[in-house]
């Protein structure tokens, strides 16, 4: 190919990469540096480091985190395990996807009905003799109503993982004389580790700054990351601190897929 | 009078850590079949590359027709190559595939379709026009990735290992309809395979090579029956090399016995190499035979039988016969003068074919 | 496997389906409810459906969210494949990861940052907030999706296609056109099909750069919901959900169409040996 017809060609994309990419992370960490009068300061740093109000938020966003990973993690696997399985599998992981086509705000919203006061759990819960549960605006509706959410991000990856390893690993190991409970943990769940990794950064990352849920479902009691983010930003207009908690954010994204990314084996073309 | 169609002079090839091209000199003629034969990573495919336009020589000269075309790209070269994994276009049928090449160089559609029907006749698949990619076998699919190449009639094929991915007896009838096809279409071959069966089988010429060089070229009969090393004996056909000296024309010494041989124009009492083709070595009681060897194992190969034996220097001994000997036994091997042939170490192709032609009739 | 543990699996995966969907049908069921809030159900009704297509704000920004996903996704599929075409075409494997990372920063980014951050780089450079800044970010966003959808289609294209056709004649520009762009064309697809899901389903990026005026489907429910329940939404929720069924019947009886004809050809190609 020629160069000159070579360079036209990625030049559309190189920029996006400059403009889209490089330029706002650059601007975020440049923005970091500013306090609200427009100063050149450490002190959003400061501020960040030494308020115990900012310490927690942030074990609190990683917490939740944390927790909502696990969750769907741990109900995705099975899921994704049985479904691999069946016969007409394309469609039924057709069908688990389908419901991230519904609008996220749709969905977050028939939580609000489900979950109210009069709602349908509620309901239920009277129905089996329960007293009715004030389930709006906790920490347990916010984290359950998260993971319900992230479910088919985590299906997806771990699904594939799963039907990439070729059956006969399943038969040799049964021939070498494991139990199917031996082979799962010991063979499947192994060679799925690269799913469980990518699901894992599909998840936990979005998790650590979800704001529009956090107000939704958790009100203003349940304050994360990216609820302070989304304020500093859009209310107070203190972009400098704003930009500081993006940059928290940012480094912990990088240390996440640090851990969670599975490394090409080097082997000659 | 056959003229030059392509020449190579003094093409050097080489990347940042490694030479993949040594002072490549060769001249093709029209019409005849060429093989370039040697192991994987020889630099055979990298000649072919050369030649074609997918890559440049770091120096030297590549001609066709006369003309030097270092210069000009791949596209617009008079030649057509057959590749490896045939690289048929999936998203066209057959008829499109065949034809691409004449639609880029805007041929009126009715020649096309009269073109692409001979090509398809050519290689027997002349039903096969409005077929998917996707429902050919392996054999249908390298056939019609000829009829692609050659029916833009360029006046040199490039074939690179095209045979390689087939079954063995569709590889010999492949073998077969390459030749008359070759022979037929009067156009320049140029072969590249690791098979030497195949290259002795099909090829007017062979150059073999090794680690960027060409070693030895010739006729496949000249090549088999002189080779001229060590290399060269063993990566075609069966041998079997010993060390010895060549004590003075057409007498050669090894194992402790002096042999009469066909060879000559060596230096007295020179470091030699001995060849002697399995075929070549008649079994016989070990009294009556020039040597003596212990039968080690026997394999069946069908038309004869191939037999290992080591003689009392532990030398490994290949020998076929078309008749079973017994296991463990001791046996006798006979042969005639005519049977070894003497290699020189280092000799240049230059001398080794001067120094044939002082004996030779 | 025993039949126990499957029988497990299967009811299993009923109820974690059943509690998928539970919420969307709780929102279609109640689209067609008389009242006005979530709690009772008080009788059968197409007011809701009604309400939602005389509500001319809501039908504008329906249409203005659809004009979003399908110009941006023409765009950034344009780019995301020029890109794939470039990041396979990488000599080095070190550029390739590279650049491969790069690529992927907006797909794992938390979507608050990439919001906040757009948002400075469209005042810094004085772009008004409103229907170029939200295109030009959804733009952004998708890009990435469709180069990961491209370049695997790239990656299994064997080298000496190409080679092959410079072989035959063809120049650059007649070996991308007729041999590559065809070979690529499923991933070019998908790679459009997921730009279009991601622009619909975009949230915080939008509520970020979209300022006063202009606003999608997905910002407009989040003001509405924040006010309390209006069960237009519901209905709202009814017809798309339909519409991405639909889609989903009919992906998957294209790719199956699809599946059976290269089986059968193959089933050919085996009987010609």
């Amino acid at each position: 190919m020629k160069k000159s017809f070579r360079a036209m060609f990625y030049t559309p994309y190189m920029m996006w990469l400059a403009l889209f990419v490089i330029a706002p992370v650059g601007l975020i960490v440049y923005y970091s540096f500013f306090n609200i009068s427009h100063q050149f300061t450490f002190d959003n740093y400061a501020t960040f480091f030494r308020s115990g109000t900012y310490l927690t938020m942030t074990a609190n966003s990683v917490l939740y985190a944390f927790l909502i990973t696990l969750i769907s993690l741990l109900i995705s696997y099975p899921m994704a395990l049985v479904i691999s399985k069946l016969k007409h599998r394309d469609l039924w992981i057709l069908l688990v996807i389908l419901p991230t086509w519904i609008n996220l705000l749709l969905k977050a919203y028939a939580f609000i009905g489900l979950l109210s006061h009069d709602g349908l759990v509620n309901n239920l819960f009277e129905l089996v003799g329960l007293p009715a549960q004030h389930m709006l605006f906790t920490d347990t509706s916010f984290i359950l109503v998260a993971s319900y959410i992230q479910i088919p991000f985590m299906i997806l990856p771990i699904y594939n993982s799963l039907t990439d390893i070729s059956d006969s690993y399943i038969k040799a190991s049964h021939d070498l004389g494991a139990t199917n409970w031996q082979t799962l943990t010991k063979i499947i769940i192994p060679m799925t580790m690269p799913g469980i990794k990518s699901g894992v950064q599909i998840v936990f990352i979005p998790s650590l700054s979800l704001f529009m849920l956090s107000r939704l479902i958790g009100g203003n009691k349940i304050i994360t990351l990216g609820t302070a983010v989304e304020e500093h930003f859009l209310t107070t207009m203190n972009w400098g601190m704003g930009s500081t908690i993006g940059v928290v954010l940012i480094i912990s994204m990088v240390v996440v897929m640090l851990f969670t990314n599975t490394k090409r084996k080097r082997g000659r073309n | 009078m056959s003229k030059t169609i392509i020449e190579l002079q003094h093409v050097y090839k080489k990347y940042d850590d490694f030479t993949a091209l040594k002072d490549i000199n060769f001249k093709l003629n029209q019409g005849e079949f060429y093989t370039l034969l040697g192991p994987s990573g020889c630099g055979k495919t990298t000649i072919l590359q050369t030649i074609a336009g997918f890559t440049d020589a770091t120096s030297g000269q590549v001609l066709f027709d006369g003309q030097k075309i270092n210069d000009i790209p791949a596209n617009k070269r008079q030649l057509n190559t057959v590749f490896q994994d045939y690289a048929l276009f999936p998203n066209m049928n057959v008829f499109e595939n065949v034809a691409f090449g004449l639609i880029l160089h805007k041929v009126k559609k009715a020649e096309v379709a009269e073109r692409v029907h001979d090509a398809l006749k050519l290689v027997q698949l002349d039903q096969y026009a409005n077929r998917e990619i996707s429902e050919l076998s392996g054999g249908q699919k390298q056939r019609i990735a000829i009829a692609r190449a050659i029916v833009n009639r360029p006046k040199v094929l490039l074939l690179d290992e095209p045979l390689s991915a087939l079954d063995a007896k569709l590889r010999k009838d492949m073998q077969y309809e390459l030749r008359s096809l070759q022979q037929n279409l009067g156009i320049t071959f140029l072969f590249v395979t690791h098979d030497q069966e195949e290259a002795l089988a099909m090829s007017d010429q062979i150059f073999v090579m090794n680690k960027g060089q060409i070693l030895q070229k010739g006729d496949p009969v000249d090549i088999y029956d002189e080779p001229i090393n060590h290399f060269v004996a063993d990566f075609i056909g069966e041998s079997n090399i010993i060390p010895g000296h060549m004590v003075r024309d057409y007498e050669v010494s090894f194992l402790g016995h002096t042999f009469e041989c066909a060879d000559a124009g060596m230096r007295p009492n020179e470091p030699v190499e001995v060849v002697i083709r399995p075929e070549d070595l008649v079994i016989t009681t070990p009294e009556k035979g020039k040597l003596q060897v212990k039968v080690s194992t026997q394999l069946f190969r069908g038309d004869y039988y191939e037999i290992l034996a080591y003689d009392m220097q532990d030398n490994e001994w290949l020998i076929h016969s078309t008749n079973a000997t017994t296991d463990n036994a001791i046996i006798g091997l006979t042969f005639g003068p005519n049977d070894m042939h003497v290699m020189r170490y280092n000799e240049t192709e230059a001398k080794f074919n001067s120094r044939l032609e002082t004996y030779e009739e | 496997m025993s039949n126990r543990s499957s029988k497990l699996g299967k009811i299993y995966i009923v109820i974690i389906f059943l509690l998928l969907y539970m919420p969307i049908l709780y929102l279609i069921i109640y689209s067609f409810s008389k009242g006005t809030t979530m709690t009772n159900f008080r009788g059968f009704s197409l007011t809701h459906y009604g309400e939602l297509f005389h509500d001319k704000r809501m039908l504008a920004i329906f249409l203005d969210t659809i004009l979003i996903a399908l110009l941006s996704s023409v765009f950034s599929t344009i780019i995301g494949t020029l890109g794939a075409l470039g990041i396979s075409n990488a000599k080095r494997e070190r550029s390739r990861q590279t650049l491969l990372s790069l690529n992927n920063i907006l797909l794992v980014s938390p979507d608050v940052i990439m919001g906040a951050s757009f948002l400075i780089f469209f005042t810094s450079l004085k772009v008004p907030l409103g229907f170029w800044s939200v295109l030009l970010s959804h733009i952004a966003f998708e890009i990435p999706i469709v180069v990961l959808m491209v370049l695997p289609r790239l990656d299994e294209m064997s080298p000496s296609l190409i080679n092959a056709a410079t072989d035959l004649g063809a120049t650059s520009g007649q070996v991308l056109s007729r041999v590559v762009l065809p070979f690529i064309q499923p991933g070019i697809i998908a790679g459009f099909f997921m730009a279009i899901t991601y622009s619909l389903d975009d949230f915080a990026v939008t509520f970020f750069v979209t300022g006063n005026g202009f606003t999608t489907l997905s910002v407009e429910i989040y003001s509405r919901a924040r006010q309390g329940i209006s069960l237009e939404i519901n209905a709202l929720a009814g017809i798309m959900f339909v519409f991405s069924l639909i889609l989903v019947i009919v992906y998957y009886f294209i790719e199956n169409h699809n599946l059976v004809s290269r089986r059968k050809k193959d089933k050919l190609g085996v009987a010609n040996q």
